[in-house]
């Protein structure tokens, strides 16, 4: 045993590509390298900054700070709407990447994953070499940089990744974990968000250092559950293993609409377009759905959700559709008000589809499903269209065969 | 006026039998009540929720003859709860209670006039059918289950029943199952005749064909709007379902590509143990049907994702292709565990066409079942 003891040692490298979503634009289109660009939509219009390169940063421009601000900090900025497919296509590029190494992988969105290369070492050689290897194949068949921490546990990779950002590569020696986290601030810790952070600035605690020599029991009284985990992270100390992806519970579509709007056929149209995409995820995972949401923030903000479970599983888009309108009039006649946000969703998910005797009408219904599909997958998804959802054609632009809503979801 | 005098476990028994026509949410309040009637040398007992009525009429002495009607559960509680003994039941006049005493206890219990309820249909003329009650018994009980449960297409609610010559075909299908059981009658129809019969009526009259050894004679009104079922000291009367039900002849396979014959215990024991992992995932349980000279097999296995899986085999004796084909376990479970004898038959075709199931040596029963699509 003494002799493979080194070969037990976990080694966990997190890898977190840098300024992705600007990242991928700059490949796309090279004049904006170098330069303070914003993706996240129209500077006029009422959306968030995505993503900021380092360029922009330097104005102060973060993640989730409104455009509006984004724009009085850095006018010169280049703002871009962004655009999901591209993300996701990068995205797939890094996962077959890191996939020829392991496949011990925890995905965390698009952009960052973990990886266990624990027992690598002995046939791979050592594991900072590997880190480098991926940075080097990331750069040349993707364009872009990643920054990548290793060390024995999720937590402390992720610091170490975090703290060498842009295109670095930290490792952290086993048994170097406390010293390594030590001297910095405790916000560091994934851990310690902004309220906990002024909490512990209160008691005079700043750094992750002074934070694990606060007796655990202290801690417990004062932040509970979190408390003790804070303490565990703090002393380099996380025995959590890797979540390999697990299929999703749910799937849902919305959109935030550029002016509030009470139109019905607007909403029923968005609703048709995004139940329509709900459907189509749905099959391609193969899954059918009991439950169906709708969503809705009034202009106000005040927000709901409406469900409804079906009698039996469905996949079809028209099924979608017509529970979600079902909820929309439901809670238009409890609330008729300007409405901010349209959502619609699926969930209860099964697998399976239990086949009819006397239902011819299912069968047709799947065939039309499955033939629509392959035609949206091969031309876009405006290249067939429902009556209900044309109304979105006046409206949005058509990009990539689909439609351009205002606040598209840029993860997914 | 009512004098009379009955055994209390009598009147038990009879008060359970005619308490399942009760009603439960009783749109009119009088069908919360029972009907009791003493007349002639009989007690007759009756309840009604307007689709099925039960009469049912026990031995009493009749002093003087009269009708009431009285709460259901009260009067069933209470007889319930009395020692066994002589009950005597009396009702001085219309208006007053009814007192019941036995033994050292005594009871007044109000009632709402016989007047008011609902008549019970009488069925003197048109078709007359007898059936042995055992076979009548085990062909709804094969056939009965396989109605729909929900009221979206009536007729799929009820039992299709096709008299025909000296033979009886009983036929229920939900959209996802169809069960068709034939069965000989004692006597002859001169007309073919078919009507659809509530599933919950014959689950009822299944309840009552206890004891009886006699045949059970079944009589269809001449509008086939209403059916008797009389049993010794029994009668229930149901509406029947209109409507036209499917062509099922159809939906029977006439040919396979793959025909396991197994033993029906063994089989039923694997799809239970499967469908214990089968119900987080819409209750799928997978066959994979394997032939080999004369000893094939077929693998049952379900899994629950993020739980676990498990996987059971039977012993075959399997013709034709391998197959794979998966099924709603309850489906399954529910056929297998009302056919009669020790072997079955599983015939196959491809993955997303229907499974037929016949008992070994009969002909006189064959079960569909729709497969579930999925993914292996």
């Amino acid at each position: 045993m003494f002799f493979y003891k080194g070969l037990r040692m976990p080694r966990i490298l997190h890898i977190d590509l840098d300024a992705f979503f600007v990242s991928v634009e700059q490949v796309v289109n090279p004049d904006l390298r170098d330069k303070p660009v914003v993706v996240g939509g129209d500077p006029g219009g009422r959306g968030v900054v995505a993503c900021a390169s380092y360029e922009a940063r330097v104005y102060g421009l973060r993640a989730g700070m409104s455009l509006a601000v984004a724009q009085r900090l850095c006018p010169h900025a280049i703002f871009l709407r962004g655009n999901f497919y591209r993300y996701r296509d990068a995205s797939a590029g890094l996962r077959d990447i890191l996939a020829e190494f392991t496949p011990d992988i925890e995905p965390l969105g698009l952009e960052e994953a973990f990886l266990d290369l624990t027992g690598f070492e002995p046939l791979y050689g050592p594991v900072r070499k590997t880190a480098l290897q991926i940075k080097r194949r990331i750069r040349e068949e993707l364009g872009l940089t990643a920054s990548i921490g290793i060390a024995n546990s999720k937590v402390v990779s992720k610091v170490a990744s975090d703290l060498c950002k842009p295109d670095g590569l930290v490792e952290v020696l086993s048994g170097e974990e406390p010293l390594f986290l030590a001297p910095l601030p405790v916000a560091k810790l994934p851990c310690v968000g902004s309220k906990t952070e002024s909490a512990l600035r209160r008691i005079g605690i700043t750094t992750i250092g002074e934070l694990a020599r606060l007796p655990l029991s202290f801690l417990k009284q004062s932040f509970g559950v979190h408390g003790e985990i804070m303490h565990r992270y703090a002393s380099g100390i996380d025995g959590r293993r890797l979540a390999p992806p697990a299929p999703p519970k749910s799937i849902s579509r919305e959109t935030t609409f550029g002016e509030d709007t009470s139109d019905r056929v607007f909403l029923n149209a968005t609703l048709h377009y995004l139940g329509e995409r709900v459907g189509a995820t749905l099959r391609s995972q193969e899954k059918q759905a009991k439950c169906v949401t709708l969503k809705l923030r009034y202009a106000d903000f005040e927000s709901i959700t409406r469900s409804r479970t079906l009698k039996e599983a469905t996949d079809t888009d028209r099924t979608i559709y017509e529970v979600g309108q079902y909820l929309l009039e439901k809670a238009l006649e409890r609330r008729a008000a300007l409405v901010r946000l349209i959502g619609v969703g699926v969930s209860n998910l099964t697998e399976g589809r239990q086949l009819k005797m006397f239902d011819p009408g299912t069968e047709r219904l799947e065939r039309l499903n499955g033939a629509i599909d392959r035609i949206r997958g091969r031309y876009g998804f405006t290249a067939i269209e429902v009556g209900s959802t044309l109304p979105l054609r006046g409206m949005f632009s058509i990009e990539d065969g689909r439609y351009r809503l205002e606040t598209p979801s840029l993860s997914r | 006026m009512m004098k009379v005098s009955c055994s209390q476990e009598d009147l038990s028994r009879g008060l359970a039998v005619v308490g399942r026509a009760v009603a439960t949410r009783a749109v009119l309040p009088i069908t919360s009540n029972i009907l009791i009637a003493a007349e002639g040398s009989q007690l007759k007992l009756a309840a009604t929720n307007l689709e099925i009525a039960i009469t049912c009429w026990i031995g009493a002495t009749i002093e003087e003859e009269g009708t009431i009607t009285l709460p259901a559960k009260l009067v069933t509680d209470f007889v319930n709860s009395l020692p066994s003994g002589r009950i005597d039941m009396a009702m001085p006049s219309q208006s007053q209670p009814v007192e019941l005493t036995c033994a050292r206890y005594e009871a007044h219990i109000s009632g709402l006039d016989a007047a008011d309820f609902p008549p019970i249909p009488k069925i003197d003329e048109g078709v007359t059918i007898r059936v042995k009650p055992d076979e009548l018994r085990e062909a709804i009980n094969q056939v009965a289950f396989a109605a729909a449960s929900e009221e979206s297409r009536p007729v799929l609610t009820g039992v299709h029943a096709d008299f025909d010559g000296d033979q009886l075909t009983l036929a229920a299908a939900d959209g996802f199952r169809l069960a068709v059981r034939k069965l000989s009658l004692d006597n002859v129809v001169d007309e073919k005749i078919a009507v659809i019969i509530p599933a919950r009526a014959l689950a009822e009259l299944n309840r009552l064909i206890t004891d009886q050894e006699e045949p059970v004679e079944l009589t269809i009104n001449p509008k086939k709007s209403q059916v008797i079922f009389k049993l010794r000291n029994i009668e229930m009367v149901s509406q029947l379902i209109q409507g036209t039900f499917p062509n099922y002849d159809q939906l029977i396979p006439q040919s396979y590509t793959t025909r396991a014959v197994v033993n029906l215990a063994d089989f039923l024991r694997a799809t239970r143990s499967a469908s214990i992992f089968a119900r987080d995932g819409s209750g799928i349980v997978r066959l994979q049907i394997m032939p080999k000279d004369g000893n094939g097999k077929i693998a049952i296995s379900a899994r629950a994702e993020e739980v676990g899986d498990n996987l059971g085999e039977v012993d075959a004796a399997v013709e034709g292709d391998e197959s794979k084909v998966a099924f709603n376990s309850k489906y399954l479970v529910d056929v297998l565990a009302v056919l009669a004898g020790d072997e079955v038959v599983l015939e196959t075709t491809t993955s997303s066409s229907p499974g037929v199931l016949r008992p070994v040596g009969k002909d006189n029963y064959v079960h569909v079942v729709m497969p579930m699509f999925v993914q292996w």
